[in-house]
């Protein structure tokens, strides 16, 4: 059950933090107080983590940034929380859901073999009224997510409710990465009040994924944009964008900011009211389609990167990376370059990292429960025994808060997925709405805040030029 | 073991589920979304939205250009119930707690 082969880089210091022990799905684990729960559990080479909703099969961490639900987990009696997304505290209680007796092994993922190619839901049981009764009775009982928690907080008293925040700024950056800080930088340098919003534990978004950039650069990117005047709140993930028709503002980004935040000590409400909004939202690791391609060490390859960057863990021995060799563009370069750089650290690691291309992919070969990965099969006949499996994929442009702001999108395979449409200085189709850097379609760091510090440049200009028009 | 290709895991959604669906005449993304329940689970599509929607753009010969996304809607995020489910009275309205303000703002 339990493979062990990741390890702490021969960097490594862990002299920042502080080694803490909790529980995951019945086993006592140790883990670092700055590494999240997936990250400990993948060290200590726990992989599987939740099972799947309709088949059961085993599903562990895949994109490491809160964008997957492969290890949504019950925290000390919390439902549904993103194992990747809650750092390590010293004797939590984290559990599996839906899944009889465990996570590693569950009776239910007989369901998977039964209906080994595949199921309709629609035209399941759906010949006998009296049969269907029972088969949805039993469907319910085994589905949704999670139960519900062990203590539910009221939050309608009074006295106990959580003001809701209200902010008023020029402009509102959702996004800490290598776009958002470089444009807050130049925007808040110009004399504009700023906020920076982002859902991650720890600020400096890609940079955080990519070895060459690292804490580092992000440490030296948050510095610039603090010392420049901008406000930063980590772990504060805007929800949605809100039309408010009577607002002149036109509309709010509601935004939820996490407990264990350290300016409020509960989970908030922000409502943020901005002169101009820039979307920074990056993009989110993407999975290629192989068979199996869902097993618990499968991992983006932008994890890899991250487990190395973030946390100084060594994913495992053996790697194979999954290129898409069909996609070209200078986006997919970039994406390889990324690539190549994790492989170069791994392989300075001591790692074996092999590269195929996703063509000649057959399967992903697992142990007999299907919990580890054990080799990629290619069409040729030949398998190379893996530990990890590393998916190089164009991240998918994070579009969803400017598609509900109305800004437009198109979907172009080749820069990641729905990419929103701006020009040269960064406008949407919405007025006062900009966006930068990946969520544009795939830059990679580097390029991203380039972007970001010339699209900040176009939103000093235009508030500034709104400025004399008004006055 | 089962081999299946996934493009949402949330709701175990594979390629053949698509292919399926788009045959048995549901060929607009919101269709396929309604049909497979891709999109629907706890990530809201941000692992599968692009993936489904380029093989869709493959299966029906239209160029991906054609092919629009679902609507999005808040929360983008898991969020806790409890943080939406406040009294409106109980609003206490925090006065600039972050001490910032637009350049604009009448004084």
């Amino acid at each position: 059950m339990n493979s062990a082969v990741a390890r702490r880089t021969t960097k490594s210091n862990e002299s920042s933090s502080r080694t803490v022990a909790f529980s995951l799905g019945g086993d006592a684990l140790q883990g670092d107080s700055t590494d999240s729960y997936a990250a400990a559990a993948w060290l200590a080479g726990q992989k599987v983590l939740s099972r799947s909703l309709k088949y059961h099969r085993p599903r562990g961490a895949f994109c490491l940034e809160g964008h997957c639900s492969g290890c949504l987990v019950r925290i000390d009696g919390v439902p549904n929380l993103r194992a990747c997304q809650a750092s390590c505290r010293d004797s939590a209680l984290v559990e599996s859901q839906n899944a009889f007796p465990s996570a590693s092994f569950d009776v239910l993922g007989a369901v998977d073999k039964v209906y080994r190619r595949g199921m309709d839901h629609h035209t399941l049981m759906t010949s006998a009224t009296v049969l269907n009764k029972v088969a949805n009775r039993v469907v319910r009982a085994l589905s949704g997510l999670g139960k519900l928690p062990t203590v539910a907080q009221s939050v309608l008293d009074n006295e106990t409710a959580q003001p809701v925040v209200a902010v008023e700024v020029d402009v509102v950056v959702i996004g800490a990465g290598p776009s958002g800080l470089a444009a807050a930088t130049t925007i808040a340098s110009a004399g504009h009040s700023v906020l920076v919003l982002d859902e991650q534990l720890e600020l400096g978004g890609s940079y955080l994924a990519d070895v060459r950039f690292g804490r580092a650069a992000a440490g030296s990117a948050v510095a610039s944009a603090q010392a420049a005047g901008a406000t930063l709140l980590a772990q504060t993930t805007a929800i949605g964008y809100f039309a408010e028709p009577g607002n002149v503002r036109q509309g709010v980004v509601i935004a939820a900011a996490g407990a264990s935040h350290g300016k409020w000590n509960e989970a908030t409400l922000v409502r943020v009211q901005a002169r101009r909004w820039l979307w920074a939202t990056g993009g989110y690791a993407a999975n290629l389609p192989f068979a199996n391609n869902d097993r618990p060490g499968v991992l983006a390859a932008r994890a890899v990167g991250r487990l190395l960057a973030a946390h100084d863990i060594v994913a495992g021995d053996n790697i194979v990376m999954i290129v898409d060799g069909e996609r070209g563009g200078a986006p997919a370069s970039e994406v390889r370059r990324h690539a190549t750089a994790v492989a170069d650290a791994l392989n300075h690691e001591g790692c074996t990292v092999r590269t195929v291309s996703l063509a000649d992919v057959a399967t992903v070969a697992t142990s007999l429960l299907g919990n580890d990965v054990t080799a990629i099969e290619l069409t040729t006949g030949e398998r190379i025994e893996c530990d990890t499996v590393a998916v190089v994929a164009l991240p998918s442009p994070a579009s969803e808060g400017a598609r509900m702001q109305g800004c437009d999108v198109t979907l172009d395979p080749d820069v990641g997925g729905y990419a929103v449409t701006v020009d040269a200085l960064g406008r949407t189709s919405v007025r006062g709405a900009y966006a930068t850097g990946d969520v544009t379609g795939y830059l990679g760091p580097a390029a991203a805040a380039a972007h970001g510090q010339h699209i900040g440049a176009a939103i000093v200009a235009d508030l500034t030029a709104g400025a004399q028009h008004v006055g | 073991m089962s081999d299946k290709v996934f493009l949402c895991r949330c709701e175990d959604v594979t390629v053949k589920d698509v292919a399926h669906c788009v045959a048995r005449g549901y060929a607009d993304i919101e269709e396929v979304k309604r049909y497979t329940g891709f999109g629907t689970g706890p990530c809201q599509g941000k692992e599968c939205l692009a993936l489904v929607a380029t093989e869709l753009a493959r299966l029906t010969g239209q160029p991906p250009t054609a092919i629009a996304p679902f609507t999005a809607r808040p929360p983008l995020t898991p969020t806790p119930l409890g943080l939406l489910a406040e009294d409106p009275a109980a609003h206490r309205f925090a006065d600039d707690p972050l001490d910032i303000s637009p350049s604009d703002k009448p004084s």
